[in-house]
C-alpha cells in the first residue's frame, strides 16, 4: 500500500500559566491508504493535538508532516486548499452546524470550493444515502438529528471533497456502543472500499480490532501498539 | 458571491435573535433618521426664512424724538403754540409739519449703503376729495364735532368735508406698495402708476374697487382733491384713476374716529404726487429697504447710527425681532435633534456592537467548523458582512418607513416646547414694553393694514427628499462598518484547534 502519512518527528508545546505542557513530544508515524490507522491513549495524551497537526488546524513547533510526500508543516504550503481537498475532519461532538440540514451540512465543504450546486447536491445525496440517512432525514436539521445520525451526516461531509486521508477524533465518544459499531464499520469501509487513509484516534480500546496500524500515545509520545503489547 | 448568498441564508436561519436585534436597531434608527429629518428640516426653513425674513429695515423719525417734541410742546402752553403758529411765514411752516417727517436727501442716502438691494420712499396723508364720498365714514360725520376735527391738523376739515376725507398713500412705485407686496390688496382693473410716474409727477391715483363703485368712478375717471393749505391759495389736484383695486384683507379700527378706516378709503398715488398735495416736497414718511441677508443688519445699523441718525432724530428699524421669533424656535429644534441624532446613533452604535458580540459569541463553534473545513478568513468574513448587512438594511429600511410617519410629529413636539417658552418670555416682557418701540413696519402693510397684528405662525415642515435615503444608506454604512468590526476581529483571532475541542 501507498504511504500516504509520513509524521516525522513531531513536537508540539503549549504555554500555560501553570508551565509549559508538551502535548506532542517527537511523535513520528506511517499511515497509508487502505488502511485505518488508530492511536489509542487517555484524556490528555496529546492525541487530539497531533490530529489537529496532521490536519493544519496546529502548526508544529517541529518536525515533519508529508502528505504524499509534500511537506505540509513547513512554510508556504496551502492550508486551506489542504483542509478542503487533502483531509475530512470527523469530531467527537459531531461539529455539524446546526441551523442547516443534513444536505446543507455536506455541501458546505463543496461550496466553499465553488463546486457547481447540482454537483454539490448529487454528491451530498449520494454520501448521505452511502451513510444511511435518508430523503426526510437529508432535510433534518441537524439539531433535530440523534448523535449516531449527526456523526453519520459528519463522515459525509468529511467525505465532501473525496479526501485522500480522514482524520476522526474520537468518533465514537459521544456514542453509544451499537451507534459506535456502526460507525466505526463506515470509516473502515471508507478505507477498504474507498482506499482512503482514515486515522482514528480515540481512548476506546475495542476499536483497535478494526486498526491496520496500531499506536498507543502517552504524554505525548507515540509507540507501536504491537511493540508495547 | 456564494459567501454573501450563505451569508443571507444564515439571516434567514436565525430569525428570533437577529429579529431581536433588528427591532433594537430599528427604534434606534427611527429616532436617529427622526433626528436627522427635523434638524434638515429646520435648518432649510431657517435658511428659507432668510431670504424673506430679516433682510427688511426702513428710516424714520424716531419714537424717541417724537416723545421729546410733544413733551417740548406741552411745555409751551397753548396760548405760546397759537402765537408761534400764527407768526411762522411759509418756510417755517413746513418746517414745522416736517418735523415728524424724513428728508429725502437721507432717505436716498442711506439706499447708497454697501447691502441695500432695493429701496422706496412713502408718505402717507389725509386728503378731502371733494367728488367722492367716502360712504364708510360719511354715517360718522355727525358725531364728530368741527374743533375735534380742525385738531386733526387737516386743512378745510369739518363735519362736512369729513365724508370726504381719504388716505393718500404715496411711494415710488405702486407694484411695490406694501399692501400689493405682501397680497393684503390686489389690482383688479387698470394698471399701477410707475416709477416714471413718480419722477414726472404724473397726477394718476388706484383706487378702492367698492369705493369706485359708490362714487361711480372707473378707469380713466378723475377725482379732484384739495391740496392741504389749499385754503390760502385755494388749490385742488385733477387725478386720473388708472387702477382699481380690492382689498383682500379687511382694514382694522385703530380707534380714533378719524383713524376709521374701511376698505374704500386708501387711494394710492406716485409719492411726489402726494408730497405736493400733502405741501410737504423733499419729505417722507420713511424709507424702506430690502438688503442682502439678516447677517448685514448689525453693519447697516452701525452705518446708520454713525451716518444718518442725527443723534437721536432718525432711527433704522428692522424686522430681525420677526425673524428671530420665527428662526429662534427653529434653531433650537435643530440642536435638540442634533443631541438627540448623536444619542441615538451612540445607542445604535452600542446596540450593534453587543449584538454582534452575543451572536458572533454564540456562533464561535460554527465559526471553527467553517475554518476547520476550508473556508479562508475572507469567505467567513464575507459571510458575516453579509448578515450583518440584512440586519441592518431590514432595519434601515422599516425605520426609513416610520420616520416618514413619525417624524413630523417629533419635529412638532419639539417645536412646541420651544415657542411655549418663548410665549412665556414673551409675556413677561409685555409688561415692561414701550408701546413706541414696537411701531408696526411699512413691510408689514400699509397704514391701517392688519398685517402687523398677526402673529404669524411658526411652522416645521418636514419635506421627505431622496436626502433621508442617502443620509439613511450611509447611518447603514456607518453601522454594518461598525457591526462587522466585531466579527472581523473575532474571525482573524479565532483559532479552530481551540473551539472544536469545546464540548
Amino acid at each position: 500500500m501507498e504511504n500516504a502519512l509520513q509524521v516525522k518527528n513531531l513536537s508540539k508545546t503549549f504555554k500555560a500559566k501553570a508551565g509549559d505542557v508538551v502535548a506532542v513530544d517527537g511523535v513520528s508515524f506511517e499511515a497509508r491508504k487502505g488502511e485505518v490507522t488508530v492511536i489509542v491513549g487517555p484524556s490528555g495524551s496529546g492525541k487530539t493535538t497531533l490530529l489537529y497537526l496532521i490536519g493544519s488546524l496546529e502548526s508544529p513547533d517541529r518536525g515533519e508532516i508529508r502528505v504524499f510526500g509534500e511537506d505540509i508543516a513547513t512554510s508556504g504550503a496551502d492550508l486551506i486548499q489542504y483542509r478542503r481537498v487533502r483531509v475530512g475532519f470527523v469530531f467527537q461532538f459531531f461539529n455539524l452546524i446546526s441551523a442547516l440540514t443534513a444536505l446543507e451540512n455536506v455541501t458546505l465543504p463543496m461550496d466553499l470550493r465553488a463546486v457547481p450546486a447540482g454537483e454539490q447536491r448529487a454528491r451530498a445525496v449520494e454520501l448521505l444515502e452511502r451513510m444511511g440517512i435518508d430523503a426526510r432525514l437529508q432535510r433534518t436539521k441537524a439539531n433535530r438529528m440523534s448523535g449516531g445520525e449527526k456523526q453519520r451526516v459528519a463522515i459525509a461531509r468529511a467525505m465532501a471533497n473525496d479526501p485522500d486521508i480522514i482524520l476522526a477524533d474520537e468518533p465514537t465518544g459521544n456514542l453509544d456502543s451499537a451507534t459506535g459499531r456502526v460507525v466505526v464499520d463506515i470509516l473502515v469501509k471508507l478505507a477498504r472500499e474507498d482506499g482512503k487513509c482514515v486515522i482514528i484516534v480515540t481512548h476506546d480500546e475495542s476499536i483497535l480490532e478494526v486498526a491496520d496500524r496500531a499506536f498507543h500515545m502517552m504524554d505525548g509520545k507515540l509507540t507501536d501498539h504491537n511493540r508495547d503489547g | 458571491m456564494r459567501s454573501i448568498r450563505r451569508g443571507f441564508k444564515s439571516f434567514r436561519r436565525h430569525p428570533v435573535g437577529n429579529l431581536i436585534v433588528v427591532l433594537l436597531l430599528f427604534v434606534c434608527l427611527t429616532f436617529s433618521l427622526s433626528m436627522l429629518v427635523v434638524r434638515l428640516a429646520a435648518e432649510s426653513q431657517v435658511r428659507s426664512i432668510k431670504r424673506s425674513v430679516g433682510n427688511y429695515g426702513e428710516v424714520r423719525v424716531s419714537s424717541e424724538y417724537i416723545l421729546e417734541v410733544f413733551e417740548r410742546e406741552l411745555e409751551k402752553g397753548e396760548r405760546q403754540r397759537n402765537r408761534e403758529a400764527r407768526s411762522m411765514n411759509e418756510e417755517e411752516e413746513l418746517a414745522d409739519r416736517a418735523k415728524f417727517h424724513l428728508p429725502e436727501e437721507i432717505a436716498d442716502a442711506f439706499s447708497r449703503q454697501e447691502h441695500i438691494l432695493t429701496y422706496d420712499k412713502v408718505m402717507n396723508a389725509g386728503i378731502i376729495v371733494l367728488n367722492a364720498v367716502n360712504s364708510e365714514l360719511a354715517p360718522l360725520a355727525p358725531y364728530a364735532t368741527d374743533a375735534e376735527l380742525a385738531r386733526q391738523g387737516i386743512e378745510g376739515l369739518n363735519r362736512q368735508t369729513l365724508s370726504n376725507l381719504f388716505v393718500f398713500e404715496g411711494n415710488t412705485n405702486g407694484a411695490s406698495a406694501s399692501d400689493f407686496l405682501n397680497g393684503s390688496k390686489r389690482l383688479v382693473e387698470g394698471s399701477f402708476y410707475t416709477y416714471r410716474d413718480h419722477l414726472e409727477k404724473k397726477p394718476v391715483v388706484l383706487a378702492e374697487k367698492n369705493m369706485a363703485e359708490e362714487n361711480d368712478l372707473g378707469i380713466g375717471d378723475t377725482v379732484e382733491a384739495v391740496v392741504v393749505r389749499g385754503s390760502r391759495n385755494n388749490r385742488t389736484m385733477e387725478l386720473e384713476i388708472i387702477g382699481i383695486y380690492e382689498t383682500v384683507l379687511a382694514e382694522r379700527d385703530s380707534g380714533s374716529i378719524l383713524d376709521y378706516n374701511p376698505a374704500g378709503n386708501k387711494l394710492f398715488a406716485p409719492l411726489s404726487v402726494v408730497q405736493e398735495l400733502n405741501s410737504m416736497p423733499g419729505y417722507v414718511e420713511l424709507g424702506s429697504y430690502y438688503f442682502d441677508d439678516v447677517d448685514s443688519t448689525a453693519a447697516l445699523k452701525e452705518a446708520f447710527e454713525q451716518e444718518f441718525a442725527e443723534g437721536n432724530r432718525y432711527e433704522f428699524l428692522t424686522d430681525f425681532s420677526d425673524y428671530e421669533k420665527i428662526s429662534e424656535p427653529l434653531e433650537k429644534v435643530g440642536k435638540t435633534s442634533l443631541i438627540g441624532l448623536a444619542g441615538a446613533l451612540g445607542a445604535c452604535a452600542l446596540i450593534i456592537l453587543l449584538a454582534m458580540a452575543i451572536i458572533i459569541g454564540g456562533r464561535t463553534r460554527e465559526l471553527g467548523v467553517l475554518k476547520a473545513i476550508g473556508a479562508t478568513g475572507r469567505q467567513v468574513i464575507l459571510q458575516y458582512a453579509a448578515e450583518v448587512t440584512c440586519i441592518c438594511l431590514v432595519s434601515v429600511i422599516l425605520a426609513t418607513g416610520a420616520t416618514v410617519l413619525i417624524s413630523q410629529g417629533i419635529g412638532n413636539w419639539l417645536l412646541s416646547s420651544s415657542t411655549e417658552q418663548k410665549v412665556e418670555e414673551k409675556e413677561t416682557r409685555a409688561y415692561t414694553g414701550n408701546y413706541l418701540s414696537d411701531r408696526k413696519l411699512y413691510k408689514e402693510g400699509g397704514l391701517y393694514s392688519p398685517a402687523s397684528e398677526e402673529e404669524e405662525a411658526v411652522n416645521l415642515n418636514v419635506i421627505y427628499q431622496g436626502d433621508l435615503l442617502v443620509y439613511g444608506i450611509l447611518i447603514l454604512l456607518g453601522i454594518s462598518l461598525l457591526g462587522m468590526a466585531v466579527p472581523v476581529i473575532w474571525i482573524t483571532r479565532l483559532r479552530p484547534a481551540r473551539v472544536l475541542s469545546m464540548e
